[in-house]
């Protein structure tokens, strides 16, 4: 196991530019989350990390040591592709094996280690089959299985359960924590969905047009967003954005937006009458008995998923969403009355947060 | 007309296009086949008789004129010329092309482009434009009379296709299977060998059954190049046997068979290979 660091990475295909002074640290032992829409550059990060591809400038350290001189092969990393990348002329057994046959490992410590790999994997049956034998989660789990074998400095993995349909995500999601916590190996995952950065990492790396936004614990990355992008990229539904001002109002901050204000508690650092945008997660809405607040709204729609109940409505010229307690009776047409904890609310200054 | 109509129609046309293609292949390829091998099988005194006739009796089946052919016409040496050249030629363009073809698929170098695009411009020139510059070249380096030179000769007329339909094969595998070989500790060669070739056996058996038939049934090079006998390849052969004194048609008749029995053989021994896509089942279901 080894701890990584990514020193100002940069590459640009072309005119494009794919990653721009890219740089963080990951904890031996820990699993850090590459969170980002898609075409953000996090898989060209991943296969730079890798070395299949170089960087136009910057390091990358392992153990603190500078690995770019090194081939994939000597970086001792193991990768899991969102297309599994599956040898297809080889049984299970043969692709499990091939990595440390490559590396002149013994018949039958290789043995082992494939039983090893496929039984914690629970694929001990499949190991003469071949991949087109197999449906997508069993070739999912080999894939991941033929990292496993390796037992590599560093595990590298690319939106591994994108291919798989959400029953089976689920499942593999929790199977991947729980091996992790066996393996206790250092893990770059590589993905776009934010329930699995939210679930898996110990860390996470919020990236968008190749620039890194926020890195942190999901939980702080959840409740401090450093911007308006992370903050409306993490949650669902997505947090509601509001333009207005700021302004004082006796020993209070207000908040004017269009038809509505809201108490922002008392002032901090808030930009008095510039333009500047609040931020609330459906989550922090409390639906409250009728005439306690200012806050008032028309319901719109009502969305019943089962374990929870989402409800949109006007508030002033703009659209809020709330979640409702499950037992609500609230219609569209009736009138609701909200409140928002001033601390609850997320004010964003020319998109950075404040 | 009805759209029903109008399909039915278009079907007739299709049903008299094929009988009509069938037919025609019968025709131009299929009779002279049949004829060539029915008159290699039969004596001369018969062939002499009734030159048209095309019914074989089996009971008078004759293997003199291979007999004859094989050991008293030298055509057991052009056999293993042609078996030897082809062999190499085929050998050599394999594995030229499967470097080269990959080399413009997936590495990055100067030029890289220029030699992708260019490896075709070669094939627009005719071998008859260059027979003649080259007898005239390797006369004067003394290499003319040799079954290597013709080697030579085949490999540049082979290798832009054959590079061609590998580098295009090439393109169609998933890279990220080589990644996959790669981070598993794998070298470049060893990524080659042991990933891209295995899957690329169909297109390698598709170049493999083309090298092989051009340099099996090249006559032009082999013609102008070699004048000694023992150097001889097959179609080189027949072309002497045709043209010698006390011509016999069944001797013709049976070296020709010898020349084009091999590649059909050939052909229908690799033709499943050819088309099966060998990646199903590397990637997401």
């Amino acid at each position: 196991m080894a701890s990584l660091t990514v020193d100002k990475i940069t590459k640009r295909f072309g005119a494009y530019s794919a990653l721009s002074d890219v740089t963080f640290h990951v904890e031996e032992g820990s699993f850090c989350v590459l969170l980002g829409p898609s075409g953000c550059g996090k898989s060209t990060l991943l296969n730079i990390i890798a070395g299949l591809i170089p960087q136009d400038a910057g390091r990358v350290l392992m153990d603190a040591e500078a690995v770019d001189h090194l081939s994939p092969r000597e970086r001792d990393v193991a990768m899991v592709f969102q297309s599994y990348a599956l040898y297809p002329h080889m049984t299970v057994a043969q692709n499990l094996g091939f990595g440390l046959k490559m590396r002149g490992i013994s018949k039958t410590l290789i043995r082992m280690r494939i039983e090893e790999a496929a039984q914690m994997l629970g694929i001990e049956d499949l190991l003469e089959r071949r991949p087109r034998q197999l449906s997508g989660g069993q070739r999912q789990r080999v894939a991941m299985g033929r990292a496993l074998v390796r037992r590599p400095k560093l595990f590298l993995l690319d939106e591994p359960l994108s291919n798989l349909d959400a029953r089976l995500r689920a499942n593999v999601r929790l199977e991947l924590k729980r091996i992790h916590g066996q393996i206790k190996g250092t893990i770059v995952y590589v993905t776009h969905d934010q329930v699995e950065a939210m679930t898996l990492g110990d860390m996470v790396v919020v990236m968008r047009e190749g620039k890194i936004h926020q890195i942190g614990p999901p939980q702080t990355i959840y409740s401090q967003p450093s911007d308006r992008f992370v903050a409306t990229f993490i949650g669902s539904p997505e947090m509601n954005i509001f333009k207005g001002r700021a302004a004082i109002d006796g020993d209070r901050c207000i908040f004017r937006g269009s038809g509505f204000s809201l108490d922002l508690g008392k002032p901090q650092s808030a930009v008095i009458s510039e333009e500047l945008e609040a931020g609330i997660r459906p989550e922090d809405v409390e639906i409250v008995p009728e005439g306690r607040t200012p806050l008032r709204g028309r319901v719109d729609l009502v969305s019943n998923i089962g374990s929870e109940v989402f409800v949109q409505a006007r508030l002033g010229e703009e659209v809020i969403s709330v979640r409702a307690p499950k037992d609500t009776s609230l219609q569209p047409g009736d009138t609701v009355s909200l409140s928002v904890p001033p601390e609850r609310v997320h004010i964003f200054h020319r998109g950075r947060r404040i | 007309m009805t759209r029903r109509g109008r399909e039915g129609v278009e079907d007739a046309v299709i049903r008299v296009m094929r009988i009509v293609g069938i037919l025609f292949f019968f025709v131009i390829v299929a009779f002279p086949f049949y004829w060539m091998i029915v008159s290699s099988f039969k004596a001369l005194e018969e062939l002499l008789l009734t030159p048209a006739s095309l019914g074989i009796d089996f009971s008078r089946i004759n293997f003199k004129a291979y007999r004859e052919v094989l050991f008293e016409h030298g055509f057991m040496q052009y056999i293993s010329n042609s078996v030897y050249v082809s062999c190499l030629t085929v050998i050599l363009s394999l594995v030229l092309a499967t470097l080269g073809g990959y080399a413009v698929t997936r590495l990055r170098f100067r030029g890289r482009a220029f030699m992708s695009y260019s490896i075709l411009i070669i094939y627009m020139f005719p071998a008859i434009v260059l027979v003649v510059p080259l007898y005239v070249a390797f006369s004067i380096m003394g290499l003319r009379d040799s079954i290597h030179v013709l080697i030579l000769v085949y490999l540049a007329q082979t290798l832009p296709v054959a590079l061609y339909m590998l580098r295009s094969y090439f393109q169609s595998l998933p890279v990220e299977i080589e990644y996959a070989g790669l981070t598993d500790g794998c070298t470049r060669f060893g990524v080659i060998w042991r990933i891209v070739i295995p899957l690329s056996a169909p297109a390698l058996a598709s170049v493999a059954l083309y090298t092989f038939m051009i340099a099996w049934n090249e006559f032009l090079f082999a013609f102008m190049f070699l004048d000694a006998p023992g150097k001889f390849t097959l179609s080189r052969g027949v072309v002497q046997l045709a043209g010698s004194v006390h011509l016999s048609k069944q001797l013709v008749m049976a070296a020709s068979v010898m020349v084009t029995v091999p590649i059909v053989i050939l052909f229908l021994f690799f033709e499943k290979h050819l088309v099966r896509g060998l990646t199903a089942g590397a990637m997401k279901g």
